[in-house]
C-alpha cells in the first residue's frame, strides 16, 4: 500500500500530457473553423481538452487516497513485444516461415524457461498449419520463404 | 403477413449451405475459445476476422456472431470443471457449478447449463426478432442531434457503469475517439495525426487495435500465471448426465427469470451478459426458500445465470442492428466489421439489407441448435482442450494474431500497429484503465464527429440544439443521470473495496519482478 495512489497519479499526468499534445497539434496544424462550419481541427481540439481535464481529475483524486502497488512486469512484455516486432521486420524481406519461427521462439522466452522439444514441435506444427490455412486454403499471396541477400 | 415473409427470407439465407457451414465453424471456434481460459472473445473475433475477408458480409457476420455466442456456451465448461471462468460472463457459474462437479455431478451441470443456454438464447432471439424492426422504424425520424446524443449516452453508459473508475472509463472513450481521428477527414480531406506515415491515410486498423489491446496485452498479463488444468476424470461421469426429476422441476423458473433479466440487461449499453448473470444469481438466491444451498451446488445457481448471459448475448444485437449504436466492445467490433465490409449501420439497415438482417437473426437459431447438439456429445473433447498447456498456446496465438494483422492489408505496418497497441494495452493494464471503452470510442468516434458537425451546421452553431429537440433532450437528460449514478456508485464500491481489503493486502501481485 502507498500513502497516495501513485498509479492513478502517473496515469492522470500522462493523460494530461497526451490531451495537451492532441489539442496543440490540432490548433497549430489543422483549420479550426467556426462552430457553425467546423473545420477538421475543432473536434480534436475539444477532445484534447476533455482528455486533459479527465486526466487532471484523476490525478487530483489520486492525491487524497491510498493506492496499491501497480502490477508491473518486465520480462513478459519484453519478449512478447520483441516477438511481434521480429515478425513485422521479417515478414516482407524473409517470408512467412522465418517470421513464424522467430515470433514463436522469441515470445516463448517470456516463460523464462526453454523447452527445446516442445518448442521445435510447435514451430513445425505452425509452419505446416499456417501456410495450409492462409496460402492453400484462403489463397492469400504470402511468400513462404525468401532469401533476403 | 409481412413479418412471416421476412422470417422466410431470413431462413432461406441462413439455411444456405455456405451459411450453415460458416455458422457451424463460428460456433465451433467460439466454443473452443470459450472453453480455454486466457483467450478472450474480442481477441478471437479479431484474430479470425481476416478469414472472413473474402466472404459475403452476411456470411462473415454469421460466422463472427457464432463465435460470440459460442464462447458463452463454452465458457461454462471451464467454470464448472475448473472453477475458472472461460469468459467473464460465466464467472458466476463457478459458484455452484464447481461444487456440483466436486460432488461428481459435473456431467449433470454441463448438460443442464447447455439446456439453460439454449433456452436463454431462444428467448433472446424471439425478442430480437420482434423488437428490432419496431425500434428501427421509430429511429428513422432521428436527426443528427439525436444520433449524437444517443451515441454519447451509449459511450457514457458503457464507460461508467461497467467496472472501476468512471473517470478512467470516460478517459479511455475519449482516447478511443482520438485514435479514430487518425487519417483523412471525410469532410475536408485534411489528413490528421498521420505523422507522415502513408499507410495511416486510411486510419488506424480496427483489427490491429483490438488484437493489440485485447490479444497481445492479455497474453503479456497471462504468461506464467495461467495454470494448466488438472482434471479429475472421476468428476466427469458422462454417463451420469441425466438430471434427476427434482433438478428438472427446480430449473424451470430460474431459467425463465434468468432469460428475462438477461434480455433486459443485454439491450442496455454498458451492462451486458456479465452483469445480467450476476444479477440473476443474486435474485435467485434472494427469493429462494433455501438460500443456504447456494454455493454448495444448487442447480438454480447455474441455470439462471447461464440463461441470462446467453439471452443477453442475443439481445445485445437489438441496439446494434436497429440504431447502429453498439452497447459493448464486442458489438462495436461487429459494427466495425460491418463497416469494413461496406455496409452502413443504422435504422436503414433492415430495409436496405433485409437479407443480411433477417439472415443473421435466423442464423442464430441454426447456431444455437448446432451448439446444443455440439456441446452434449462433445463435452469430453472440450475438456481435453483445457489440458493444452499455456506455454504451447500463447506463442501459437501470437503467431496467428500477427499473420491475421499482416493479411488484413498485406503490409508490415499493420503488424507494427499491433505492436504499438500491445504496448498501449500493457500500459493500460498497469495503470488499470479499461479496454472496452477504448474500442467503443474508436468505432463510434468518426460517426459522432460527423453527426456533431452536421448538427452544428443545421443549428447554426448553437449547442442548445441538443437540448431543444425533445428526443435529443430526453436522451441528454438520461445521459446526465447515468453519469451521476456512475460516478456515485463507482466511488461507493471503491470505498467498500478498500474497507474489505484494508489490511489484508499482502497478496503477491507482481510475480516476475526481477529480484
Amino acid at each position: 500500500m502507498y500513502r497516495i495512489d501513485y498509479t492513478d497519479l502517473v496515469g492522470g499526468v500522462l493523460l494530461v500530457a497526451l490531451g495537451a499534445g492532441v489539442s496543440l497539434v490540432a490548433i497549430q496544424s489543422y483549420p479550426l473553423g467556426t462552430l457553425q462550419r467546423m473545420g477538421p481541427g475543432m473536434f480534436p481540439a475539444i477532445l484534447g481538452v476533455v482528455l486533459g481535464g479527465l486526466g487532471m481529475l484523476l490525478a487530483l483524486q489520486a492525491l487524497r487516497r491510498t493506492g496499491k502497488r501497480p502490477d508491473i512486469r518486465v520480462f513478459s512484455p519484453l519478449f512478447v513485444l520483441a516477438g511481434v516486432a521480429s515478425f513485422a521486420l521479417l515478414i516482407t524481406p524473409a517470408g512467412l516461415i522465418p517470421a513464424i519461427v522467430s515470433i514463436v521462439v522469441i515470445s516463448s522466452l517470456a516463460e523464462l524457461r526453454i523447452r527445446p522439444v516442445s518448442l521445435a514441435l510447435l514451430c513445425l506444427a505452425l509452419c505446416l498449419m499456417a501456410p495450409l490455412v492462409f496460402v492453400v486454403g484462403l489463397g492469400l499471396p504470402i511468400p513462404l520463404i525468401r532469401w533476403p541477400f | 403477413m409481412d413479418f412471416f415473409s421476412n422470417i422466410g427470407l431470413g431462413f432461406s439465407v441462413a439455411l444456405s449451405l455456405t451459411n450453415i457451414f460458416y455458422c457451424f465453424l463460428g460456433a465451433l471456434l467460439g466454443t473452443l475459445v470459450g472453453v480455454i481460459p486466457g483467450l478472450g472473445v474480442l481477441a478471437a473475433i479479431s484474430m479470425l476476422f481476416p478469414l472472413t475477408f473474402h466472404l459475403e458480409p452476411t456470411t462473415a457476420l454469421i460466422m463472427l456472431a457464432g463465435i460470440w455466442y459460442g464462447t458463452t456456451y463454452g465458457g461454462s465448461t471451464a467454470s464448472i470443471l475448473l472453477n475458472l471462468p472461460g469468459t467473464p460472463a460465466n464467472a458466476v457459474t463457478c459458484l455452484d457449478g464447481y461444487p456440483m462437479a466436486k460432488q461428481g455431478r459435473g456431467g449433470v451441470a454441463l448438460f443442464m447449463t447447455t439446456v439453460a443456454s439454449f433456452f436463454g438464447a431462444s428467448f433472446g432471439i424471439i425478442l430480437l426478432t420482434l423488437f428490432t424492426p419496431v425500434i428501427a422504424e421509430y429511429a428513422l425520424q432521428f436527426g443528427s442531434a439525436e444520433y449524437f446524443a444517443l451515441m454519447l449516452m451509449g459511450l457514457v453508459a458503457a464507460s461508467t457503469i461497467s467496472e472501476g473508475s468512471a473517470i478512467k472509463g470516460l478517459a479511455m472513450v475519449v482516447l478511443g475517439i482520438i485514435i479514430g481521428l487518425v487519417g483523412m477527414d471525410t469532410q475536408s480531406a485534411t489528413i490528421r495525426y498521420s505523422f507522415g506515415i502513408l499507410g495511416l491515410l486510411e486510419g488506424v486498423s480496427l483489427i490491429a487495435l483490438a488484437m493489440g489491446v485485447f490479444g497481445v496485452a492479455e497474453i503479456i498479463m497471462s504468461v506464467r500465471r495461467v495454470k494448466t488444468a488438472d482434471i479429475d476424470p472421476e468428476s466427469l461421469k458422462l454417463k451420469a448426465i441425466k438430471p434427476s426429476r427434482d433438478e428438472v422441476r427446480r430449473s424451470w423458473f430460474p431459467m425463465l427469470r434468468g432469460a428475462s433479466m438477461g434480455s433486459f440487461f443485454g439491450t442496455l449499453p454498458g451492462t451486458g451478459p456479465s452483469i445480467a448473470a450476476f444479477l440473476s444469481y443474486a435474485i435467485e438466491k434472494r427469493i429462494s426458500r433455501t438460500p443456504e444451498r447456494f454455493g454448495k451446488g444448487a442447480i438454480e445457481g447455474i441455470m439462471a445465470p447461464e440463461a441470462a448471459n446467453n439471452a443477453a448475448d442475443q439481445t445485445a444485437f437489438i441496439p446494434t442492428l436497429s440504431l447502429g449504436v453498439p452497447g459493448s466492445a464486442t458489438m462495436a467490433l461487429m459494427l466495425g466489421v460491418l463497416m469494413i465490409h461496406g455496409v452502413a449501420p443504422g435504422p436503414n439497415l433492415i430495409s436496405s439489407q433485409p437479407e443480411l438482417f433477417w439472415g443473421l437473426i435466423m442464423s442464430f437459431w441454426v447456431g444455437n441448435l448446432i451448439l446444443l447438439l455440439l456441446n452434449i456429445p462433445l463435452i469430453g473433447v472440450w475438456v481435453r482442450m483445457l489440458t493444452i498447456p499455456y506455454h504451447i498456446l500463447f506463442p501459437a496465438v501470437l503467431a496467428f494474431i500477427c499473420i491475421g494483422a499482416f493479411t488484413s492489408g498485406f503490409s508490415p505496418l499493420n503488424v507494427w500497429m499491433v505492436f504499438a497497441f500491445g504496448v498501449l494495452g500493457y500500459l493500460m493494464r498497469v495503470f488499470r484503465f479499461p479496454g472496452a471503452p477504448l474500442l467503443l470510442g474508436f468505432v463510434l468516434g468518426p460517426l459522432m464527429e460527423e453527426h456533431f458537425r452536421r448538427a452544428m451546421v443545421l443549428s447554426r452553431g448553437d449547442f442548445m440544439t441538443f437540448f431543444e429537440r425533445p428526443i435529443s433532450a430526453t436522451i441528454m437528460a438520461l445521459t446526465g443521470l447515468v453519469l451521476i449514478w456512475g460516478v456515485v456508485s463507482a466511488e461507493r464500491s471503491r470505498k467498500r473495496q478498500l474497507l474489505s481489503e484494508g489490511e489484508v493486502d499482502h497478496t503477491p501481485e507482481a510475480t516476475d519482478r526481477p529480484t
